[in-house]
C-alpha cells in the first residue's frame, strides 16, 4: 500500500511549531504545540485566544495551556492564525 | 503529598468530604442551588435535601443595558440533580 | 571514628532537568498541580485558583477560587469541584 500519513502523524510533525486551532464555536487559538494525546487534547505555549463576536475579534494572551480536545474542529499546522491571512 | 490539599487526591474527594454538608451547586441554564449533600455518583448525579434554588431571570428587552436581572428562589425538600447539568460544586469552606 | 569532615559536595553534574519534557497533556498537568491556573469553561466563564487535582475526565478541584464573568469577579469559593465536560482549557497563571 502506498505510504499513507495518518492525521495524527501530521499533527505530531507540528510539535514545536505554531499551530492554528479552530473550535466548533466562535473561538480560535494559536500557539506553539508542545504535545497532544489520543483525544487531541493539546498543550500549547505562547497562546493567543481569539473570540469572534459580532463586535469583532477579541484576543487574549495565555501562557502554557491545556486545551480540551472535545470542541476542536480544525487544526492548521504552521499558521499564525487569523492575523496571518 | 501536597499539604495544601489536605487529603484530596482526586477531585471526587472534595465531594466525598462534603457528604452531609451544605454545598453550593452551579448548573447549566443559570441555575444555582444550595442543599445538604446526601449522595453522589461518578456522573455527579446528586441527591440534595433542604434545597434552595436560585434562578436568574434576565430581562432581555431592557433598552441599551445588560438587561435587568431578577432573582427567583424556591425551596425543595429533596432533590435529584442529573449529573450532566452540573458545572460546579463547592463544599462549605474548610477551616 | 567518623570525625572526617563531611564529604565535599560531589562534583557530579546535577540530574538533567526533565529533558525538554515531552510536553504531553499528562506532563503539563503534573507540572501545574499546586500552581495558580485559569480554567475557562465553554460558556466563557473563568475560574482562577490553585489547582489541587484533576482526573481523566478533566474534573477539577480548585482552591481559593475566583469566578470571573467577563472581567468581573462574581463569586469566591474556598474549594470548587468543576465537572470536566464544561472545561475549555486549563492555563498556567504563574511560571511553571
Amino acid at each position: 500500500m502506498a505510504s499513507q500519513i495518518l492525521p495524527l502523524e501530521l499533527i505530531d510533525r507540528c510539535i514545536g511549531s505554531r499551530i492554528w486551532v479552530i473550535m466548533k464555536g466562535d473561538r480560535e487559538f494559536t500557539g506553539t504545540l508542545l504535545g497532544f494525546d489520543d483525544f487531541v487534547n493539546m498543550v500549547l505555549e505562547d497562546v493567543i485566544e481569539y473570540e469572534i463576536t459580532p463586535e469583532g475579534r477579541k484576543s487574549n494572551k495565555l501562557a502554557q495551556t491545556l486545551l480540551n480536545g472535545n470542541n476542536i474542529c480544525m487544526l492548521i499546522p504552521g499558521s499564525s492564525g487569523p492575523e496571518d491571512s | 503529598m501536597d499539604p495544601s490539599s489536605s487529603g484530596i487526591q482526586e477531585p471526587f474527594d472534595l465531594i466525598r468530604l462534603s457528604l452531609s454538608e451544605r454545598v453550593f451547586v452551579k448548573l447549566r441554564g443559570d441555575r444555582e442551588m444550595t442543599g445538604i449533600l446526601h449522595a453522589y455518583d461518578g456522573h455527579m448525579n446528586l441527591i440534595l435535601s433542604d434545597v434552595e434554588e436560585t434562578i436568574m431571570i434576565v430581562d432581555e428587552n431592557t433598552a441599551g443595558g445588560q438587561g435587568a436581572v431578577s432573582v427567583a428562589k424556591r425551596k425543595m425538600d429533596m432533590l435529584f440533580v442529573r449529573g450532566d447539568g452540573v458545572i460546579l460544586v463547592s463544599p462549605p469552606s474548610r477551616t | 571514628m567518623d570525625d572526617s569532615p563531611p564529604a565535599p559536595p560531589a562534583e557530579q553534574t546535577p540530574p538533567p532537568p526533565p529533558v525538554a519534557h515531552s510536553g504531553s497533556p499528562t506532563d503539563f498537568l503534573k507540572g501545574v498541580v499546586g500552581k495558580r491556573v485559569i480554567v475557562r469553561l465553554n460558556s466563557g466563564v473563568d475560574y482562577r485558583g490553585v489547582l489541587s487535582c484533576l482526573d481523566g475526565y478533566m474534573n477539577i478541584a480548585l482552591e481559593q477560587t475566583e469566578e470571573h464573568v467577563n472581567g468581573n469577579v462574581t463569586n469566591r469559593y474556598g474549594d470548587a469541584f468543576i465537572r470536566g465536560n464544561n472545561v475549555l482549557y486549563i492555563s498556567a497563571d504563574e511560571a511553571l
